[in-house]
């Protein structure tokens, strides 16, 4: 079990860090084509603002030296004049930092060999110009000059440094002069510093860590990026300037685009490891607390089926063999305890002692192993109490004390107790909340009477009250618990009383256990399958009609004496009644049965006087034999001598003498003869 | 329920013990023959340790009764109980034998 749960608590992380991270690497994957494709998009566009920018700076320039080459040309032939140009051309063009005119080598021969005119900005505005051809700057040799004199037009030179004009790297844009003739005598050269182009492309710099870098069209540096470390990934992107050839490119490492994206994708992993942390927490903390909730409901689960074996004890300690009482011929008892599915709180229990039964018919609130305490300490409880109690209000009150007492649950307990003289057929109950038993006497099923007592294990000392009712052979006592009369149905329809008295009233002369198997039919019929919700237990008591079958065998008269014995006749009639019934007996026996088969059979019956002491005695004997009548038989001579004494005729004189009353019908082929007597 | 029979110089005496019902009389009627043949000689029934008595166990005695008085003998009937007493009562043999 343990091991089961930690190998899962160890899947759910594997599957989710599997899943997590297969979410974070498509994302991550995603975001990075997207981040490169941005980076790539905005490098694309900054390079074109470069170009357009930087095409602009050297349209302007261009523009101001092709200026300067015309106005030149108009003074080509007096050199103050050109010097003078150059002045006003970096007057009216603000963003050029130095002009020059360099001349054809002798055009001016009063000048020298060189004469090179540069007008340059000085940092106060001022503009100075001046002549700076010589042996020193010998500008016949310089790439620009050569462009100047060869292309017809305007021309980039590559970055130089202009140790004479501005001082620092520049690149010149060169514009020949021609003379009236038409030959070119002259260069006209504007200069951009390179930190001028460094400054109008510094936006090229679209990542705080990013390069960029402006070639010639030779491969010299205009404007210089970092350089590269070896081992880092860059992204290079570039853009050529048509005019002059020259490549700006925007260098990006990839550490440096993706910088956001790694940073964000730190900050996930951070947070993945954070929840799969948090997650292997829940799940170990879950399978703790599952651990701890499977340990208690395995707990509970024992418990429960440890109190289901202790509740099938108790159930098993219920009377449970029937017929209960073989030497008991005036008491047939039956009862059933259907436990619902849980463990249950029904309980039923009888028992014979001194000639009394006492049962009762209980059933516990709620259900569950509490139920199932209380109901295992009502069954000891009863079988204690009953043992110095007889009083059913005061074996009730006692129980109650002791279940109240020990009652922590706020449990109670429905109980019907009785206790039936099964001499005198007086039956005092005490009813304490229960339902109403069912009382069949002289063929009618009703209701019995019973007191509103309160249940057991509510009020300590409470006072229960006991009633009394007088059974007569044959009635019967049919008690149940709720789990009869609201047994539902799958319609949620309750089985009720009047099904039940429905049920009994088609029973006037059933036994206990025919009676509980017909309602047992009834109520299965009823429920149709529906679960079973509660406890179910039915018990039925008959005091009944002891009787005696014997076959037609004269050697069968002691077994008469042994069951009149039994009957709890007062021990002043044993005698005549056993000598009458004797008589009876042994003349069916000897005259009934011609061919010897047969039975005589005998029934007993007391009835009671108002003070529920038996007072009469009703015996029934039956047989199947030839018609006779006793009581048409002439009295038996007992007055004559010894001599004249006719032997016979003095059983029939003896049961008359014996009895009270003597009755003989014919019925159905049998002789019944009812003898009466009374105390 | 046993019959013994002793008999003395002048005397037959029948001691009966038990139940004499129906089912025993058959036994009881044979086991007191003896009594039937023994003429001039005192017959007395003993019945002290005689539970009860039916019909049939009355016929005997009155059986015995008959043949002595033929005999001219006499029949004493003795101990009886309360019970027997009734009996003999409700059939007259109370008057038709001498109790003691």
């Amino acid at each position: 079990m343990k091991s089961n749960k930690s190998y899962s608590g160890v899947w759910i992380i594997l599957v989710a860090a599997v899943v997590l991270e297969a979410i974070s690497c498509i994302q991550y994957f995603y975001s990075r084509a997207g981040i490169r494709a941005e980076a790539e998009q905005r490098a694309q566009s900054e390079l074109r603002r470069a170009e357009l920018e930087i095409n602009v700076v050297m349209v302007e320039m261009e523009a101001a030296v092709k200026m300067l080459a015309a106005e030149a040309e108009k003074h080509v032939d007096n050199p103050d004049s050109i010097a003078a140009a150059t002045r006003m051309l970096l007057q009216t063009i603000g963003n050029v930092g130095s002009v020059g005119i360099a001349c054809k080598e002798d055009l001016f021969p009063e000048k020298g060999h060189w004469y090179e005119i540069c007008s340059s900005r000085q940092p106060d505005g001022s503009i100075y110009t001046r002549q700076i051809g010589g042996a020193d700057h010998d500008y016949f040799k310089t790439e620009w000059y050569h462009n100047g004199l060869t292309f017809h037009g305007c021309k980039w030179s590559e970055p130089y440094m202009d140790r004479y004009g501005a001082r620092t790297m520049v690149v010149s844009c060169t514009y020949p002069i021609h003379n009236k003739q038409g030959d070119v005598v002259a260069v006209a050269c504007v200069d951009i510093s390179l930190d001028y182009l460094h400054q109008v492309s510094e936006y090229l710099q679209i990542y705080k860590d990013s390069y960029y870098s402006i070639h010639s069209g030779k491969g010299l540096e205009i404007v210089s990026g970092a350089d590269t470390v070896p081992g880092r990934k860059y992204q290079i992107y570039n853009e050529e300037i048509d005019k002059t050839g020259w490549k700006i490119s925007i260098i990006i490492p990839e550490d440096v685009i993706f910088a956001d994206l790694n940073r964000i994708g730190l900050i996930v992993g951070l947070l993945m490891i954070v929840g799969l942390a948090l997650l292997l927490f829940i799940v170990w903390y879950a399978g703790n607390s599952n651990k701890r909730l499977i340990l208690s409901i395995e707990k509970n689960q024992r418990m429960e089926g440890e109190l289901h074996v202790a509740s099938t004890m108790q159930m098993a300690m219920l009377p449970q063999v029937f017929p209960p009482f073989s030497d008991r011929p005036d008491l047939d008892v039956y009862g059933i305890v259907n436990p619902a599915k849980e463990v249950g709180g029904d309980l039923y229990d009888f028992f014979v002692r001194h000639d009394k039964l006492f049962f009762c018919v209980g059933d516990v609130s709620g259900k569950g192993v509490p139920a199932a305490l209380m109901m295992a300490m009502t069954h000891s409880l009863f079988r204690n109490v009953t043992e110095h109690e007889e009083n059913p209000a005061a074996i009730v009150s006692e129980m109650n004390k002791a279940l109240t007492e020990q009652n922590s649950e706020n449990m109670f307990l429905t109980l019907f107790l009785g206790v039936l003289d099964c001499k005198t057929g007086k039956l005092d109950y005490c009813n304490a909340g229960h339902n109403a038993p069912v009382l069949m006497a002289d063929g009618q099923w009703r209701m019995a009477d019973v007191v509103a007592n309160l249940p057991l294990g509510i009020e300590a000392d409470y006072a229960y009250k006991a009633q009394t009712t007088q059974m007569a052979y044959n009635d019967l006592l049919f008690l149940y618990t709720d789990g009869l009369t609201e047994a539902e149905n799958v319609n949620h329809e309750l089985y009720r009383e009047q099904r039940m008295l429905q049920c009994l009233s088609a029973m006037t002369d059933s036994r206990p256990r025919e009676v509980i198997e017909r309602m047992q039919t009834s109520l299965d019929e009823f429920v149709n399958g529906a679960q079973q919700s509660d406890d179910l237990t039915m018990l039925a008591i008959r005091y009944q009609i002891p009787a005696i079958v014997m076959r037609n065998d004269i050697q069968q008269i002691p077994t008469l004496a042994e069951w009149i014995d039994g009957l709890g006749i007062p021990e002043e009639l044993n005698m005549p009644i056993n000598l009458a019934l004797e008589e009876v007996v042994s003349n069916v026996m000897l005259y009934a049965y011609p061919n010897k088969n047969g039975q005589v059979f005998v029934e007993f019956a007391k009835l009671m006087a108002l003070n529920s002491q038996p007072s009469t005695f009703v015996f029934t004997v039956t047989d199947s034999g030839v018609s006779f009548d006793p009581t048409q038989q002439a009295e038996a001579d007992i007055t004559s001598s010894a001599e004249e004494r006719k032997i016979g005729g003095l059983g029939i004189h003896l049961v008359r003498q014996l009895m009270d009353e003597i009755h003989y019908r014919r019925e159905e082929g049998k002789n019944i003869l009812t003898l009466i007597k009374k105390l | 329920m046993t019959t013994h029979i002793q008999e003395n110089d002048n005397q037959l005496i029948a001691k009966f013990s038990g139940r004499l019902d129906t089912a025993a009389a058959v036994q009881t009627a044979e086991d007191v023959k003896p009594l039937l043949e023994a003429a001039d000689k005192e017959i007395i029934l003993d019945c002290t340790d005689l539970e009860y008595i039916s019909s049939s166990g009355l016929r005997i005695f009155l059986g015995v009764r008959k043949d002595a008085a033929s005999h001219g003998s006499q029949v004493i009937v003795r101990n009886i109980n309360a019970d027997i007493r009734q009996v003999f009562m409700m059939t007259g043999f109370i008057s038709l034998f001498e109790i003691q």
